[in-house]
């Protein structure tokens, strides 16, 4: 007789069937007749694929949802998702399969005599693939259906997103683990002056290898992949941004790697740093600084914890310490799966579209804890971030590469 | 030679027996599949409608519709004129839909796989003498 199976096999399971109806019972909740998404964000958190062109996924009242993208890449997306090739459709120039025509035939079968509220998403974000849904789609499908009310309803997902499911922490884990492998890839190779001649975009290079060997599908990151920085790079006022570049290498100089694996759509995002010897002493008092700040945050975070409180904290410690005009006074950005990487929460902070400071956190919630040095006048410059599971009393930090700041 | 009133009963039944005697179940790729489509202002001012039905490659059924055709799992849809201009060559199926001169609904994904076989289809139908 055949074992009954009474879980999951994988550690990576996620229900997406589950989430698709909680969705439809906030939908319900909110008078929604039907849900419109754009956002990367809400593709991945509900189809399990990452979808790089144009895609909307459009959810009925109850029942199964159907996805659309690009013609070109709609197979693929149907394949890598739960959903069968029935509910992943094409769209493509031409009449009735264009974008508009093909997505909103769907609504309208979802809307009795073509009335009723669709929910879309709509916003801003810095974060460029963020995929509201632009000025001119939302004016053609409000041309397609003239008799529907559109509404912004983003925040259905953004709820219900926020706390982490165990399959997508366990995604999160192997992501992290995925980038330890890469950062311990660099360490071996810039050992011994290994580094004389590596440029940044080679060390961004060989950290990709080794952690596409590990099961990376890619450096996900829309800033550059792996972010590489050494010199003056490193000390870019607020520079919390640097795709590797042609630079080489040289001794005596401050050397960042930050880098990014993706496995099943959940992110690896790790930030190691180096000093290329010799060092000075003000080279290390500066590095001294760095990682006492970031041992303190990861002692901080806590659930009840918000990014103001923590903020404050942290910047008192700098103060205290005399760098405080070196950091940039944010601690965190948000994180989830593929397309979830700015605002921390909802959407009800001061200023709209961006993290609330006040946030309270919660257990199961994650974030990228982030903190940014930078000596400009100095040439010198750090950065931290590493993926952080708020826990019952603290946090769990996912990448556990070792924190330092060695002299090579 | 007989000529046919343009998508008529006996077209239909000129067709059913063409696209049998010409197309095999390899070169309509064994599909299972069914298509509509709508021909809107037709010179009589009637819309009409011609329902394909395909069983395993081999065409099962052709027949004309005045009002509701058959579900199917493709429909396209267009004015008579731009049927007409195809099935005389004048046009080309392709660049009627892309100038959305013709209308699809389906599955766009699955409709890519069966181009070539509906391109076979459309050269045996424009062989019909037919009368517009």
């Amino acid at each position: 007789m055949a074992e009954i199976q009474t879980h999951q096999v994988d550690p990576y399971f996620i229900d997406f069937p589950d989430r698709i109806r909680r969705i439809q019972k906030r939908m319900h909740e909110s008078g929604i007749d039907v849900y419109l998404g754009s956002r990367l964000r809400t593709l991945s958190w509900t189809l399990d694929a990452f979808c790089p062109w144009r895609s909307f996924i459009v959810i009925p009242p109850e029942g199964l949802p159907t996805a659309f993208t690009f013609v070109i890449d709609a197979s693929r997306v149907g394949d890598d998702s739960w959903l069968d090739a029935d509910h992943v459709l094409g769209y493509a120039p031409m009449g009735g399969q264009d974008q508009i025509s093909a997505v909103s035939d769907l609504l309208l079968r979802h809307l009795p005599g073509g009335r009723g509220v669709v929910g879309i998403e709509s916003g801003m974000a810095p974060y460029l693939p963020e995929g509201n849904l632009t000025h001119f789609e939302y004016e053609c499908f409000q041309a397609a259906l003239p008799e529907a009310r559109l509404v912004n309803a983003h925040d259905i997902v953004d709820a219900l997103a926020m706390i982490k499911e165990p399959g997508e922490i366990a995604r999160f884990r192997e992501a992290s683990r995925i980038v330890d492998v890469g950062h311990q890839e660099v360490w071996q190779a810039i050992q011994n002056k290994g580094y004389c001649g590596m440029t940044e975009t080679e060390v961004g290079g060989l950290a990709a290898l080794a952690m596409r060997k590990a099961g990376s599908e890619w450096e996900w990151s829309f800033t550059g992949g792996n972010e590489i920085a050494s010199g003056y790079r490193t000390g870019l006022a607020g520079g919390a941004c640097t795709p590797a570049s042609r630079r080489e290498l040289r001794p005596g100089e401050p050397f960042m790697v930050d880098i990014h694996a993706m496995f099943r759509l959940c992110l690896g995002d790790h930030s190691h740093n180096y000093l290329l010897g010799p060092a000075t002493d003000r080279m290390r008092w500066h590095a001294h600084n760095f990682v006492d700040l970031v041992d303190l945050c990861l002692k901080t975070y806590r659930p009840g914890m918000t990014p103001s409180l923590l903020a404050d904290e942290m910047l008192d410690f700098c103060e205290e310490r005399e760098f405080a005009e070196y950091m940039v006074p944010g601690f965190e950005h948000g994180i989830g799966m593929m397309g979830d990487e700015w605002r921390i929460g909802m959407n009800d902070g001061p200023f709209p579209y961006w993290t609330n400071p006040d946030h309270v956190y919660q257990e199961n919630e994650l974030l990228i804890c982030a903190m940014q040095y930078a000596c400009t006048e100095e040439s010198i410059g750090f950065r931290y971030e590493n993926p952080i599971l708020i826990t019952a009393d603290g946090c769990e930090p996912l990448s556990k590469f070792p924190l330092g700041i060695e002299e090579v | 030679m007989d000529t046919f009133q343009y998508i008529s009963p006996e077209w239909a039944q000129e067709a059913m027996q063409r696209l049998r005697a010409e197309l095999s179940a390899e070169k309509m790729k064994h599909v299972t599949s069914s298509m509509v489509t709508y021909y809107t202002d037709c010179p009589d001012g009637m819309n009409r409608a011609v329902y394909y039905r395909f069983v395993d490659g081999a065409i099962d059924e052709v027949s004309i519709h005045e009002g509701q055709a058959p579900e199917a799992e493709f429909r396209i849809t267009g004015e008579y004129d731009t049927f007409a201009r195809i099935s005389r060559a004048e046009m080309g199926s392709r660049s009627a839909l892309m100038s959305g001169k013709l209308k699809l609904q389906g599955n766009m994904v699955k409709a890519l796989s069966l181009a070539s076989v509906v391109d076979r289809m459309n050269k045996v139908l424009a062989t019909i003498p037919s009368r517009y």
